[in-house]
């Protein structure tokens, strides 16, 4: 059953297998390099930081809306979950923001809460407002989720309660607040801090902002295009089964049939995927966030893009063809069907470039370059980056942005080199 | 014992199986969703390359195991991850899997792949010797892997199909094929577990120790993944990852 467990890491998730650093065989993998493979193995030819295997992490949960409004078909996201981590005694408090379509307790986010605890920081991690736990726990039933300014509101109003809970429930003490997040939790950090400057409930101390995407709407062009089912169906279909038979065959190879993270390098190394089929596994797996995602807002809000509308979902109910109608739902259809459409309901004369704009960091451009509190830090081969948009985030961030050379997007994320930066950001100014 | 009753439930739910259904029953004022599945269902590929005639029966029962584990098994697995010491534990792991390897070591002959037959004796032998009756994994120390040989997996390579999806209580995803195999391979474990010569209860409480072991070594959770559509992903990959384990 652990074979089971390494072929969901495989096929489940495009972003880094990097589970468990004492399983590690060797410190450094020997796959050549390339942006796709960072971003899908992780970047593995950087050394793994010294960050502590394990630490106690407090599972918790929080109602935010009452569990009747909840669909049944959700009856295990009642409540929704997030997680603590705590120091001894009064430390400062960070939150962590996951990605789009993570949950609080996703690969990054775990190696994210472990850096942080060790430099001493009570960790809250909380879920994308892209993820069905948040989307079926909000009560927010007008915006589509990635609008990053109402997001940020959606978000600021569960950090106030999660904080009064865990204050309450485990007598958490903080002396100052930060937040972060990767990926699209990166944007949401900048548009939580803007709101926070106005409503000031934490006064944040730190905000970072990591492997942001500039613009939402070119990030997911860049995504949808990895996994292209309309232009030739065909073709994507035939690649990932050729890629499913390339490791199939690799792992028939192998002597030994047990999964370890040195046989899940080497499966990858010798399975030899080329770019695009890189692109495709990275696409594919964007694509399954963004299936549970518009599942989850169709069950919530009644939309009927995936499921039957006015149709009460029961919990034993076949959703297979709610899943096969969703492969089928690009990013862009997201944006142009769901997004603009409800933005229009609020206002009749919003344009697609108005909402474009609206979802990117140059709608809060100007706060982003004078706030010294804001920091960044990405890579300069991010995927999800559009050409010029790292030399965009390198004029508005400056000396407080940080481009690695190498890692793709969120590769190097429990590496050392990115590791240390994180000390030296968080150390200056925290006592 | 416990094994037995086991088999007894998989026949009972056979029957039931017929009975459930998992076809939407829909509203009178239910729209049909504005995205369109593709004419050609081949062209979905891998998600619909696997049939699953009894979905009603399988969902209720998935929905039954993510509740036992979440109010029996689990609270049972960390009540015995916390007193037993993590050697004691590794130790009664490298046991089981020992006892295991004598199932490997059958189906790998029937099988005709005699490096692995010859390899899992070789771990057999070491391990019950050296490695007191077990309770130590030398033989991985020195070299020889572990390797996985079920009686599903020989039915599936002398042609037998695997058959419809079956989702079996508490042990989760299999398939009519290799539930049938896995009666065989506990009557092998039977045997073995025979010649320990216990007696009821002591077996009885060796079965218990085996299921909290199997469990504890399993990192899997029901619904951690908070997709919607777990159990269709569950499906895809059990019945993909069962094709790579026959073809090898």
């Amino acid at each position: 059953m652990r074979l089971l467990s390494a072929l969901l890491i495989i096929f489940l998730s495009a972003c880094s297998i990097q589970q468990d650093e004492a399983a590690l065989v060797k410190p450094v993998c020997d796959l050549s390099y390339s942006r796709y493979q960072a971003t899908v193995t992780g970047y593995c030819q950087e050394v793994a930081a010294d960050i502590p295997e394990s630490v106690a992490v407090i599972n918790k949960q929080i109602t935010i809306k009452p569990l009747k409004d909840i669909p049944d078909v959700f009856w295990f996201n009642k409540k929704m979950k997030y997680s603590l981590i705590k120091q001894e005694t009064t430390a400062p408090l960070i939150f962590i923001i996951a990605g789009t379509g993570a949950s609080y307790e996703s690969a990054k986010m775990l190696s994210l809460q472990k850096s942080f605890y060790q430099q001493g920081y009570h960790v809250i991690s909380l879920s994308s407002p892209t993820f069905a736990n948040f989307i079926v726990n909000s009560t927010n039933t007008t915006y589509m989720p990635g609008d990053l300014a109402h997001d940020a509101e959606d978000l600021y109003h569960v950090m106030n309660l999660v904080w009064a809970q865990v204050q309450a429930q485990d007598g958490v003490e903080a002396s100052s607040f930060s937040i972060t997040g990767y990926s699209l939790g990166g944007a949401h950090s900048a548009f939580i801090a803007l709101l926070d400057e106005e409503q000031q409930a934490f006064n944040f101390e730190k905000v970072l902002l990591i492997n942001p995407p500039v613009s939402l709407y070119n990030s997911v062009t860049i995504l949808d295009k990895y996994f292209d089912l309309r232009a030739n169906r065909q073709a994507a279909v035939a690649m990932f089964d050729e890629i499913i038979e390339r490791f199939s065959y690799q792992y028939s190879m192998q002597e030994s049939s047990t999964f370890d993270q040195g046989s899940i390098f080497s499966l990858f190394k010798n399975a030899n995927l080329t770019e695009a089929e890189l692109k495709l596994l990275i696409g594919a797996s964007f694509r399954m966030s963004s299936s549970d995602m518009i599942f989850a807002l169709d069950a919530s809000f009644n939309t009927g893009a995936i499921t039957y509308k006015h149709h009460v979902i029961d919990k034993f109910e076949s959703l297979t063809h709610s899943m096969q109608r969703a492969s089928d739902v690009t990013f862009g259809d997201y944006f142009d069907r769901a997004m603009l459409p409800r933005a229009q309901r609020q206002d009749p004369t919003t344009t697609k470039a108005d909402l474009i704009y609206r979802y990117s960091l140059h709608a809060i451009e100007d706060y982003l370059k004078t706030s010294k509190k804001i920091y960044l830090v990405t890579n300069q081969d991010d995927i999800i980056l559009k050409a010029g948009e790292v030399e965009y985030l390198q004029s508005i961030f400056a000396e407080r942005g940080k481009i690695f050379p190498r890692g793709g997007h969120c590769g190097n994320i429990d590496r050392v080199s990115f590791v240390e930066h994180l000390q030296t950001i968080f150390s200056r100014g925290v006592n | 014992m416990l094994k037995v009753f086991n088999q007894f439930i998989v026949l009972l739910c056979c029957f039931l199986m017929i009975a459930c259904s998992a076809v939407p029953q829909l509203e009178s004022n239910a729209i049909a969703p504005i995205v369109q599945l593709p004419d050609n269902h081949e062209d979905l590929g891998v998600m619909s390359a696997y049939t699953d005639p009894w979905e009603g029966f399988n969902r209720r029962m998935y929905y039954f195991n993510a509740k036992a584990d979440e109010y029996v098994i689990l609270p049972v697995v960390t009540g015995y991850q916390k007193i037993t010491p993590d050697v004691v534990q590794r130790s009664i792991n490298n046991f089981f899997s020992n006892l295991d390897e004598i199932s490997t070591f059958i189906n790998s002959l029937l099988q005709f792949k005699l490096s692995v037959a010859g390899e899992t004796l070789a771990r057999f032998t070491l391990n019950s010797t050296v490695g007191l009756a077990g309770l130590f994994d030398v033989a991985t120390q020195i070299g020889f892997a572990e390797q996985n040989e079920d009686f599903g997996q020989t039915l599936g390579y002398w042609g037998v199909d695997a058959g419809p999806y079956l989702v079996l209580p508490l042990l989760g995803p299999s398939s009519l094929r290799d539930a049938t195999g896995l009666v065989f391979d506990n009557l092998v474990f039977q045997q073995a577990v025979d010649e320990l010569g216990l007696d009821t209860d002591e077996e009885l409480l060796m079965s218990v120790i085996d299921g909290i072991d199997a469990r504890a070594s399993l990192p899997f959770r029901y619904y951690a993944s908070g997709s919607a559509f777990e159990y269709e992903h569950l499906k895809l990959l059990y019945k993909k990852y069962r094709e790579i384990q026959v073809a090898r």
